[in-house]
């Protein structure tokens, strides 16, 4: 079960410039469970087209997406509802404006039980439940969404996925706008949440630190083409990583540097700040 | 007499929670200052008001020697522009022409000048071949190079930039802060609204803002000798300071190890 990308293209419709094919020939498996993914590449490599086939948003020009079973291709069956899909496979937007829009933070995050017919009791609850899980009080159920902070109303917008309990929860560069503790915060919710559940987590992302710290697999796109599908330890690992115009985390940069500097015969490849200070520690009491 | 000199500001939406807390400032013509501060801090707000987007409840703000008032904030609007956060949210023109000639429309230049204008502010800031383009066809960065062509072409003395860099790509994002840079150098008053403190230590100050209020104050040299101060103040150092900052307090940061460290933050 899980998401299958066989053979997937897609091309934006063009208005009579140059075709742009947008993903080109992409094959990939996504598992419905313990997953904890990084959708990395240049902006315009084709990150967001992707994530938009993997709930049936969009549908390929060319292969097939199976997602839990429902073949999706270019020909759109009348007979499958491809909005059940939705509510299996959450897809978080990267600017949460674009999702707000009822008056209240408790209406905002039963809209999607409700309309995946769950009666308002139930719905109610779910969105009570799916707002603690992102580190909200109940006062946030009466508050209008629109008077919240930036972080607020992505924890809100994520609450709102994750009150329909989806298998897989996709989410477009969650924490592009955040101050450096709330990038922390929510990725460790999301980690938290990954651990917990079991739910396989996708996130599209920026930010190398976070891929390195944070996740267990890495998907980079260049150009539409799916380029690299493994560990970001592996990625990382690699000395032609600059050619998909991506960084090293800055742990690797930094004690590369040191190493070079100092001759120290150290392991560089450390994932977060804590693992770096004692490798270096520990170097430097020999 | 300061270029920007900014009074016990007070704003907030509710009584009970106040976002501006009694904030008073001074910037210097030609100086690059960063606002830093968490999410929810008041820095974005403290931006607004310093345009008029924002009315404090007290306090007064004045630029230029012009007090900000409903009378003055067209006068104020044509010394200092704003680039926002989200490059869609300030787009308003048809193509990348209209939207940089949208300011000039609005201030009554006559057309010969502004046609003249938007050429040379397209050039200067890489957007000439895009004259034509729509939005939909611009990436993000770019819209904020737009946006800073519009404002240049009003002769403005001073820009904010508010989290501009924020939602842009690592590469896009390294762009436009060398344009800031090549800003500052030709004289322009920079005001940057950060919580990125890699960004904020190109600044000749940094002005820290903690819950409505300011917090510290000072060149990046004398705040960066207590670097406790930041992580009070909701931000997080680089990771290269704060290794440093881990190794002394466990006595094992050398002279050298400590100015490589120091150095290296600041290369990217």
């Amino acid at each position: 079960m899980g998401i299958q990308f066989k053979e997937v293209s897609f091309q934006y419709p063009s208005w009579g410039k140059q075709m742009f094919e947008a993903i080109k020939n992409v094959s990939l498996t996504i598992n419905d469970k313990d997953e904890f993914i990084a959708l990395v590449g240049e902006t315009g490599s084709g990150k967001s087209t992707l994530a938009q086939h993997m709930n049936a948003l969009i549908f390929p020009t060319s292969g097939t997406v199976e997602i839990f079973g429902i073949s999706v291709t270019a020909k759109r069956d009348k007979k499958i509802k491809y909005n059940t899909l939705r509510q299996r496979v959450g897809l978080v937007f990267q600017f949460p404006e674009y999702q707000l829009f009822e008056e209240t933070v408790e209406k905002d995050i039963m809209f999607g039980p409700k309309n995946f017919k769950v009666p308002e009791e139930k719905a109610r609850e779910m969105a009570k439940k799916a707002l603690n899980m992102v580190g909200l009080s109940d006062k946030y159920l009466t508050r209008n969404p629109f008077n919240l902070s930036g972080g607020e109303k992505k924890r809100v917008s994520i609450a709102g996925i994750l009150a329909m309990d989806p298998d897989i929860l996709i989410l477009d560069e969650p924490t592009s706008g955040l101050d450096p503790v709330g990038k922390n915060m929510l990725m460790r919710l999301f980690q938290e949440i990954q651990e917990k559940t079991g739910k396989t987590i996708v996130i599209i992302t920026h930010d190398m630190d976070l891929v390195y710290e944070y996740t267990n697999r890495v998907l980079v796109l260049s150009n539409g083409i799916l380029e690299y599908d493994g560990t970001p330890n592996h990625l990382f690992h690699r000395d032609d990583i600059s050619k998909w115009h991506l960084d090293y985390p800055t742990t690797i940069t930094v004690l590369k540097s040191i190493k070079d500097k100092f001759h120290y015969d150290i392991d560089i490849y450390q994932k977060n700040v804590n693992d770096a200070v004692n490798t270096i520690a520990k170097a430097v009491q020999l | 007499m300061s270029y920007i000199d900014i009074q016990n500001l007070n704003f907030a939406y509710h009584p009970k929670r106040p976002i501006l807390k009694n904030v008073s400032l001074l910037v210097d013509k030609g100086q690059w200052i960063a606002i830093l501060g968490h999410n929810g801090s008041g820095k974005s707000t403290l931006a607004k008001t310093m345009v008029g987007l924002l009315d404090p409840d007290s306090g007064t703000i004045v630029i230029d020697g012009i007090t900000l008032s409903g009378e003055t904030v067209y006068e104020i609007r044509k010394k200092i522009g704003i680039v926002f956060q989200n490059p869609d949210n300030q787009f308003v023109g048809v193509t990348v022409r209209d939207d940089i000639a949208f300011g000039m429309e609005n201030l009554g230049f006559p057309q010969a000048e502004m046609l003249k204008k938007i050429d040379f502010y397209a050039e200067k800031v890489g957007m000439k071949a895009y004259l034509d383009k729509e939005p939909a066809e611009l990436s993000g960065g770019q819209k904020q190079r737009v946006a800073i062509a519009g404002i240049l072409a009003m002769q403005m003395d001073v820009i904010i930039f508010d989290e501009a860099t924020s939602m842009l790509d690592p590469t896009a994002r390294k762009e436009l802060m060398d344009y800031i840079r090549q800003l500052h150098n030709e004289g322009l008053t920079i005001i940057m609204i950060t919580h990125d403190i890699e960004e904020a230590l190109w600044a000749d100050r940094l002005v820290i803002v903690k819950n409505g209020e300011i917090f510290r104050q000072g060149s990046r040299e004398e705040l960066l000798k207590e670097p406790d101060m930041f992580i009070e103040a909701g931000l997080e150092l680089p990771v290269e300071l704060q290794i440093s900052n881990a190794l002394k307090k466990r006595n094992l940061l050398s002279l050298e190890m400590e100015e490589h460290l120091w150095e290296s933050s600041l290369k990217k």
